[in-house]
């Protein structure tokens, strides 16, 4: 006996474990690997730690402890010194192989995607028996149905071989948990280190279950970020299945213009509910936005930006933007606002780093600077943002006072498509 | 952020346009899909050989076909995946691989007869089938591949308008009306290998069984919400309206004109040429339009939709905003279909009418299978909650499942019991 043999899942499933007299045992119906990762490379939440066993009819969780894995002659063979059974506690920790991942969507953390899994690699060594890659490959499917050799032997004489593509155990992230008491939480903690937008995509092919499921297992901050990223669909399938207050603290996390745009699409009385539930403040924000039509430049700036005074120096601002840590969107354009917040001039970041820290802002300031109004018609924003170069566009109400800005990322697939139809004429 | 302000923008559309798309749900698109060649070929044999003997069969064929779709909306609604997806994570991956192989060998044979549709009609007019059909795959592959796909589904849409000239084709043939009613009020069918064969096609077509994937699919790329089932109720009603009233007139049209005088046809071809003696030049290019537009419109949509089931099936990426490289095996899968379904066209003394009865032979045993597996996922209450099936829906189906069967078996049965 060698010391490693590597298997695969549906090589031992329904297979007969012996006992160390050579007697049958029972039937193997699943595996079981724990579902909590206690951190990245580490072998523990590769370990097999149980097997689902069938004994005369009636099924019940072993410790895999005693059992061993090994191959004579392409032949799995499963032995085992002793039933240990396993603690309900024990089994919810768990994910089951068959159950929880074959033919499931998992997360493929690398190619930040779904895959489906054919089949899962696993090997033997001394120390245990450990999953190691699930296979998303044609051969796995073939394999699978039973006829991966066969069709193998015919292809290899034409010197053509199946692609095999196994992805590592530590780079996926199982999905669907349905039939498990474990926290939520913790069982998704690798989708944490995905790109929000990333994310977004994911739950968007994901079921309807599932993708809320995956959606309320993460934290506040992440939440509002893949929130806003969603397609209108998915956020308003998101927003109304998870609980009022849980929503509502995503919200607070979210600019006030994204919030007012889901509303938007909400039932009145759904979006009244939230807006109670909100802090009175956030909540205040995104019902004077609500108060502007889909078509108008209020309905899309946010009310996030940075307005200063004209008599604070360079040294000031920047002090306080390194106390504020603003997001970077606010960065594009900051404003200097004079007597009853009236708009009296812009600067940027630039303008920033490339002046004495004693000057004052209304020396370096660009002074009538470029505006839109916020009931003034959207389809301005793009030839603004594009005769000007800007990145982001303040917006004053009739009275001259500032009221907020229009991003260009807010508007950047209406300026694309704008231009292809243009285009198309 | 980006994503939501198309959706913006596509909901003003919405408002303005409003009762325009709300008439254009994914129920009247699978109903307009429904009647292609195939359907158009099947209904037209029927009726020349049979008269208005097997009108009938379009009543339960419709009962069935609004029980099914509503079963396939309502997954599609709660669950948020397609019925590829619910099979494969359900049902086990051997039965999985028997059907989506099935789906894909019916896919290739009905896009075949798709193509014997193009060139069928364009023949009426005098264009050599040499010239029509690599023109129309290249179009249909340039359409598809080029992302002008979403658009090119709406203007089939509108030009499926035409399967209407049914209607004029069928009352040019001055139909006898008393006898049509009278034939369905008394429904009957011969115990003949014949007449058996001819009534599972009928069925075979009218609910054919890539339709189920298409149709839950679209109710997911919809948007729709259960909240809002009515109105998506309504859409399934009046596209299995279309199919089974367009059905009706292409019957009548040749049970009134073909089947006193006795003509037999093989092909819709057939059915067109004939007419023309009959009811006249009109009567039978306006039915050779009906079908030549009947058969572009399903020879795009049939073959992707193909490629797309079997590739969420065994998770291959799959989809048209994916690049060749990121989905190679959907875009192989995809042009496959199109260019041997084309060749087989373009073979001289290709058998056609044993691929088309083969295609449907396929969907008809397919067919059972895939009602069977959706019977047992939506009474599933892990997968669909509160929204299992009601009993009326229940009863409706496993008598659709068991009559099918029956059809299917007895189908094997007689001609070895007429030795």
């Amino acid at each position: 006996m060698t010391s490693l043999t590597t298997f695969y899942l549906s090589g031992i499933l329904g297979k007969e474990a012996f006992g160390s007299d050579g007697d049958a045992i029972g039937k193997i119906k699943d595996l079981l690997v724990s579902a909590v990762p206690s951190g990245q490379n580490d072998p523990g939440q590769q370990l097999i730690t149980g097997v689902k066993l069938r004994i005369d009819g009636v099924t019940k969780f072993y410790s895999f402890n005693p059992f061993r894995v090994s191959k004579a002659r392409e032949m799995i063979n499963v032995t085992c010194t002793g039933l240990i059974e396993l603690s309900r506690e024990e089994v919810d920790n768990g994910l089951l192989l068959d159950e929880n991942i074959l033919d499931k969507q998992i997360v493929d953390l690398n190619g930040r995607k779904l895959v489906r899994v054919n089949d899962v690699r696993l090997a033997t060594l001394p120390a245990g028996t450990f999953a190691v890659a699930v296979d998303i490959g044609i051969e796995g499917l073939l394999r699978r149905i039973g006829i991966a050799a066969p069709i193998k032997r015919v292809l290899s004489l034409f010197k053509i071989s199946i692609p095999a593509r196994f992805i590592l155990w530590d780079d996926v992230q199982a999905i669907d948990f349905s039939n498990l008491n474990i926290k939520l939480s913790k069982s998704y903690a690798k989708l944490h280190m995905l790109h929000p937008s990333d994310l977004a995509d994911i739950l968007e092919d994901l079921g309807k279950k599932s993708s809320a499921s995956v959606f309320s297992a993460l934290d506040e901050e992440k939440a509002a970020d893949v929130l806003e990223e969603l397609e209108t669909d998915a956020q308003v399938h998101i927003v109304e299945s998870l609980p009022v207050g849980k929503v509502a603290d995503v919200f607070e996390k979210m600019p006030a213009d994204e919030v007012a745009d889901i509303l938007d699409e909400l039932e009145d009385d759904k979006a009244e509910l939230l807006l109670k539930e909100m802090e009175a403040e956030s909540s205040q924000e995104v019902r004077e936005l609500l108060e502007y039509d889909d078509n108008l430049v209020g309905s899309i700036m946010t009310t996030d930006y940075l307005s200063f005074s004209g008599s604070n120096t360079v040294e000031e601002v920047l002090r306080e933007l390194r106390l504020k840590k603003p997001e970077s969107a606010e960065l594009y354009n900051m404003f200097v606002t004079g007597k009853d917040d009236r708009l009296a001039g812009t600067f940027n970041l630039r303008d920033l780093v490339v002046s004495e820290p004693d000057k004052k802002i209304s020396a370096i300031m660009k002074s009538e600077p470029v505006s839109l109004y916020d009931d003034q018609k959207t389809t301005a924003i793009a030839e603004l943002v594009s005769k000007y170069n800007l990145l982001a566009v303040p917006v004053i109400d009739r009275n001259e006072q500032l009221q907020g800005m229009v991003v260009v990322d807010d508007v950047v697939e209406d300026l694309i498509s704008e231009r292809r139809t243009r285009k198309r004429k | 952020m980006a994503g939501l302000k198309i959706g913006i923008h596509r909901r003003n559309i919405f408002r303005r346009l409003g009762i325009f798309l709300m008439i254009l749900g994914p129920g009247i698109i699978t109903g307009s899909v429904d009647n292609d060649a195939g359907g158009i070929t099947t209904y037209s044999v029927a009726g020349a050989l049979y008269g208005y003997g097997l009108i009938w069969t379009l009543i339960p064929s419709f009962i069935v076909l609004v029980v099914i779709q509503e079963m396939n909306a309502r997954m599609g609604i709660v669950t948020g995946k397609g019925l590829a997806d619910l099979i494969r994570e359900n049902a086990g991956i051997k039965i999985t691989f028997l059907i989506f192989i099935g789906l894909l060998f019916s896919g290739i044979g009905n896009t075949t007869t798709e193509f014997a549709g193009v060139a069928g009609s364009m023949e009426v007019f005098g264009v050599s089938k040499y010239i029509s059909v690599p023109i129309v795959a290249i179009l249909v592959w340039v359409l598809v591949v080029k992302g002008t796909y979403k658009i090119a589904e709406r203007i089939f849409l509108i030009f499926s308008i035409s399967l209407l000239t049914y209607v004029v084709s069928a009352i040019m043939g001055k139909p006898d009306w008393e006898s049509i009613g009278s034939a369905i009020i008394h429904p009957r069918m011969e115990l003949s290998t014949r007449s058996m064969t001819m009534v599972i096609a009928l069925v075979g077509t009218t609910i054919a069984p890539w339709m189920q994937f298409y149709m839950q699919s679209s109710v997911i790329e919809k948007g729709l919400k259960m909240k809002n089932f009515k109105y998506t109720m309504a859409d399934i009603i009046v596209g299995c309206i279309i199919t089974v009233v367009v059905a009706f007139f292409i019957m009548v049209a040749c049970a009134s004109t073909l089947h006193p005088n006795g003509i037999v046809i093989n092909e819709a071809k057939d059915a067109a040429l004939a007419l023309k003696p009959l009811a006249g030049n009109l009567a039978s290019q306006v039915f050779a339009f009906g079908l030549f537009i009947a058969s572009i419109f399903s020879a795009t949509i049939l073959p992707l939709a193909t490629a797309f089931f079997v590739c969420e099936a065994f998770g291959f990426e799959a989809g048209l905003d994916k690049k060749w490289d990121e989905a190679r095996e959907f875009y192989i899968l995809y042009t496959g279909i199109l260019v041997i379904s084309a060749i087989i066209i373009l073979l001289p003394n290709a058998p056609l009418i044993q691929i088309s009865i083969w295609s449907q032979v396929i969907n008809g045993i397919l067919l059972p299978v895939v009602l069977i597996s959706m019977m047992i996922l939506i009474n599933n209450t892990k997968i669909m909650g509160t929204h299992v099936n009601g009993r009326a829906t229940n009863i409706i189906g496993w008598s659709a499942v068991v009559v099918l069967v029956g059809l299917s078996a007895a189908l094997l049965i007689l001609p070895v019991l007429r030795l």
